[in-house]
């Protein structure tokens, strides 16, 4: 015969249910901020980048579903964005998502071209508002900051002997070593461009991207994290995940400064 | 559930149930060691609280384990979800007939025509050369096609450093560059570095320990701020990182550099 008491659930049954409760609670609410949190960011840019914001008429809606004009509206703001950085002296980039291309330019001289294997973007970039895409991208977009698995200049130091006797000359550059390039651009406007090197072959490689996006992950999750706790929409950054062959994706993370500047044609 | 057993039991000993070939009293017979086995795990209770304590350890991690895989990996996709509609094409056909739609588009068309042709002239039909400072490979064009290519050693990163904390960086500078001048049979005057590196002392300014002939090659094509594009004797190194700056290459490909690029022709460098 069981007891009144057994039947009665103990504190520390009633302390976890509480706390799992809490704990999805907090996962639920988790997520749908998250969810808004694009729609967060779209309102933000129509309100930079709207029509309405460049003194147009209203009559003018309809001729933003029309294909045509939307068209031609992406091919100027491309070549608006490309001749600006062209005015500079600087390496920029040119990503053309249309003809999966990735071109690094001089002056507006192609210095080197690289084909995309895939790629990947954000919804709002590519099934977002085509007019107010194209009037966000007809402006260069800048490196604010790179997280990256190579170094962008591999600087070596090197001790000055004292006399002669110290002097030892240069070995031949061990050229076999090959990293894994996995590196993600962050731009001032919060789009970040993800850049992976599409061979896998190693082990070690799969792991170093593995780890490399989980700790990126990580970061973003911890920051958002941070905002829902004092109940604000956690900050979401439109991307752009791009495999490259490794020797591409090196040539363009060393090639392009610190602050460069990008051009995305979608 | 001794009673259940005994019921049960009693229930199988039935007529139908005594056949030679009787699969439920075999379950049950069976199932009997099982039974004896809860009871005398559940009569342990140390083993038990042992055991709940585990299954509780495990459940807790897995369901952890899981939200933060949910977390950090279903979360963003699940953002994605909201964050954009496809623009619904309408193409207005009463639109497409209106004056002002057909002016708004020739207006764009203008602007693209006039951009085209602003981008297409950066390039020149002029002689240049790029230089792939990552790949240690060069590219010379003329009017637009390409015309020679090959290998070429370019900057190593190596930062030399004094103990008086001097420092020099040997890295090739990057960007858009021309040819400042031109030179047979260039001399090289050493600089500061040079003499550092193998650990000699540094001679005065024009000291004739600074002047070495024939390390530069035939040709030297300066680009600016003490860089150049020259010859070698270290022609073994060429594909790879190793000069303290200038760009080296062999003596056929520096040939026909030297004869095909002009001063002021670009250098481009990346």
């Amino acid at each position: 015969m069981e007891t009144e008491n057994d039947n009665k659930p103990s504190a520390r049954k009633i302390a976890l249910l509480i706390l799992i409760i809490i704990f999805s609670s907090f996962i639920l609410y988790y997520t749908v901020m998250s969810m808004l949190a694009p729609l967060h960011t779209l309102a933000e840019i129509k309100k930079e980048f709207s029509p309405e914001q460049s003194g147009k008429k209203k009559d003018d809606n309809r001729i933003l579903t029309d294909s045509a004009y939307l068209k031609l509206i992406k091919e100027r703001a491309h070549l608006q964005s490309g001749i600006i950085m062209a005015e500079t002296d600087s390496i920029y980039l040119i990503i053309n998502l249309a003809d999966s291309s990735m071109n690094l330019e001089i002056s507006g001289v192609v210095v080197h071209k690289s084909k995309m294997n895939s790629f990947k973007a954000s919804r709002i970039l590519t099934n977002g508002n085509e007019n107010i895409i194209s009037s966000m991208l007809s402006t260069p977009l800048t490196i604010s900051s790179a997280i990256s698995t190579i170094k962008k200049e591999p600087v070596m130091i090197k001790m000055a002997p004292r006399d002669t006797s110290e002097y030892k000359p240069d070995m031949m550059p061990d050229t076999s070593i090959t990293e894994p390039v996995n590196y993600i651009l962050v731009m001032t406007n919060g789009i970040r461009i993800y850049v992976y090197q599409e061979e896998e072959d190693k082990r070690s490689e799969r792991m170093t991207l593995f780890k490399f996006d989980l700790n990126d992950r990580l970061t973003q999750t911890w920051k958002a994290l941070k905002r829902v706790a004092v109940f604000k929409v956690p900050e979401y950054h439109p991307y752009l995940k791009i495999k490259l062959p490794r020797s591409d994706a090196k040539i363009i993370y060393r090639a392009i400064p610190k602050n460069g500047q990008i051009s995305l044609f979608i | 559930m001794e009673n259940d057993s005994i019921v049960n039991s009693g229930s199988q000993a039935g007529p139908e149930n005594s056949l030679p070939d009787n699969g439920s009293g075999d379950s049950h017979n069976l199932l009997q060691p099982i039974d004896s086995f809860r009871k005398k795990l559940l009569s342990n209770r140390k083993l038990v609280f042992i055991l709940k304590t585990i299954l509780i350890t495990i459940a807790t991690i897995g369901l952890t384990i899981s939200s933060i895989l949910f977390i950090l990996y279903f979360v963003p996709v699940l953002a994605e979800i909201t964050s954009g509609h496809k623009t619904v094409i309408t193409n207005d056909k009463e639109l497409a007939q209106s004056a002002a739609y057909k002016k708004q588009l020739s207006l764009i068309t203008k602007d693209i025509q006039r951009f085209s042709r602003k981008y297409n002239a950066y390039t020149s039909g002029q002689s240049y050369i790029v230089i792939n400072t990552t790949d240690n490979r060069f590219f010379l064009y003329r009017n637009k096609q390409l015309i020679r290519e090959g290998f070429c050693s370019s900057g190593s990163y190596t930062m030399l450093q004094t103990e008086g904390n001097k420092k020099w960086i040997f890295k090739t500078p990057k960007g858009k560059y021309w040819i400042h001048g031109k030179t047979t049979n260039p001399v090289w005057k050493k600089p500061d570095w040079a003499f550092v590196e193998e650990g000699l002392p540094i001679p005065p300014k024009d000291d004739f320990s600074r002047y070495e002939y024939g390390v530069l090659g035939d040709y030297a094509l300066a680009i600016g701020d003490g860089y150049m594009i020259h010859g070698t004797i270290y022609k073994r190194f060429l594909g790879m990182p190793v000069t303290h700056g200038c760009v080296r290459l062999n003596d056929e490909d520096l040939e026909v550099i030297y004869n095909t690029l002009n001063i002021g022709s670009k250098v481009y460098i990346f």
